[in-house]
């Protein structure tokens, strides 16, 4: 087995700014074990980006948990790739997430997120509110369809994501927010 | 949708965790309190109760209710099940009921007072934005 080598994957994280990195099975408990690390990392931040930044986390990570769930994956197959890095000269933070999702849904997901990066910042407003007033789908227990307008709302720059097309009809969709 | 097919309840009360509020409903009082962080994955099942116990006592007598909020950062679906609990005490409020919600927040917590101000847009019934004292 070839070993991995730390010392560059710690390199290529310090370049990045990489202050949190996760890879792998994502559970409910573990958002928020790393949510609350995520806090302590950004203890002496401004409150108001402190709470923007766990939020882009937090809608991010659900969503993807709430996404599998839909899929009637198990909790195991619920994996993702979450990294929250900070090295923007101005000082923002970038929250990032990939996980596997259905291509065809993955391409759905690209045109969304293209026409909420289009959107300004009164007009995200407005979706925001009237996503809010539609009625729960029946049988959905949680989701509000609130997340990715929300992480728009609170973001510095517009959302910016991509799509890699893997084997057997799924693809990688990686989605990127600058608080 | 009703929620009425749960049992009537008198007082309610759920403890707090890190990603859920501490939540006291008394009857008696027509006193409902939220703290603390809500950001659950099931915000909608989380909430049941609390939907329910409003319901129940907007229907079932006609004293007041006073609504006091120490609430901080919220996910969106927990931001849904809010906005469904200001919309039954706005529909209450039409009728004539006395309502009232009070959202205490601290000074350097500016994303809690945007948020209630948020939710104030769409309420006619007195909704009182604070800062914490001390």
């Amino acid at each position: 087995m070839e070993l991995l080598d730390l010392y560059t994957l710690q390199q290529s994280y310090n370049q990045n700014g990489v202050m949190l990195c996760f890879n792998g099975p994502l559970t409910k408990s573990l958002i928020e074990e790393i949510g609350y690390a995520l806090r302590s990392y950004m203890r002496n931040e401004s409150p108001s980006r402190s709470i923007d930044v766990f939020a882009a986390y937090i809608e991010m990570t659900q969503n993807i948990r709430q996404y599998a769930a839909s899929k009637g994956w198990t909790d195991n197959q619920t994996t993702a790739t979450v990294v929250i890095s900070h090295q923007d000269k101005e000082g923002r933070y970038a929250v990032s997430s990939g996980n596997v999702v259905e291509a065809y849904d993955g391409r759905q997901l690209v045109a969304r997120v293209e026409a909420l990066a289009e959107m300004d910042k009164s007009q995200l407003k407005s979706a925001y509110k009237e996503q809010l007033r539609k009625p729960r789908v029946e049988g959905t227990k949680t989701g509000a369809g609130l997340g990715l307008l929300n992480i728009a709302r609170k973001a510095s720059l517009p959302f910016t994501c991509s799509l890699r097309q893997l084997e057997n009809g799924k693809a990688f969709f990686t989605l990127i927010a600058i608080i | 949708m009703s929620y009425l097919e749960l049992p009537p309840m008198g007082d309610l009360r759920i403890d707090g965790t890190s990603s859920t509020p501490a939540i006291v409903c008394e009857s008696q009082a027509g006193f409902l309190e939220m703290r603390g962080d809500s950001y659950p994955e099931n915000s909608f099942e989380f909430f049941m109760p609390v939907l329910a116990w409003v319901e129940d006592f907007l229907c079932r007598c006609d004293r007041p209710l006073t609504v006091d909020l120490y609430l901080l950062y919220l996910n969106t679906s927990s931001v849904k099940a809010m906005m469904d609990i200001f919309d039954m005490l706005e529909e209450s409020h039409q009728r004539g009921r006395q309502v009232s919600v009070n959202w205490y927040y601290d000074k350097e917590n500016e994303r809690v007072a945007e948020l209630a101000a948020e939710f104030k847009e769409d309420c006619s019934f007195p909704f009182v934005i604070s800062q914490n004292a001390g």
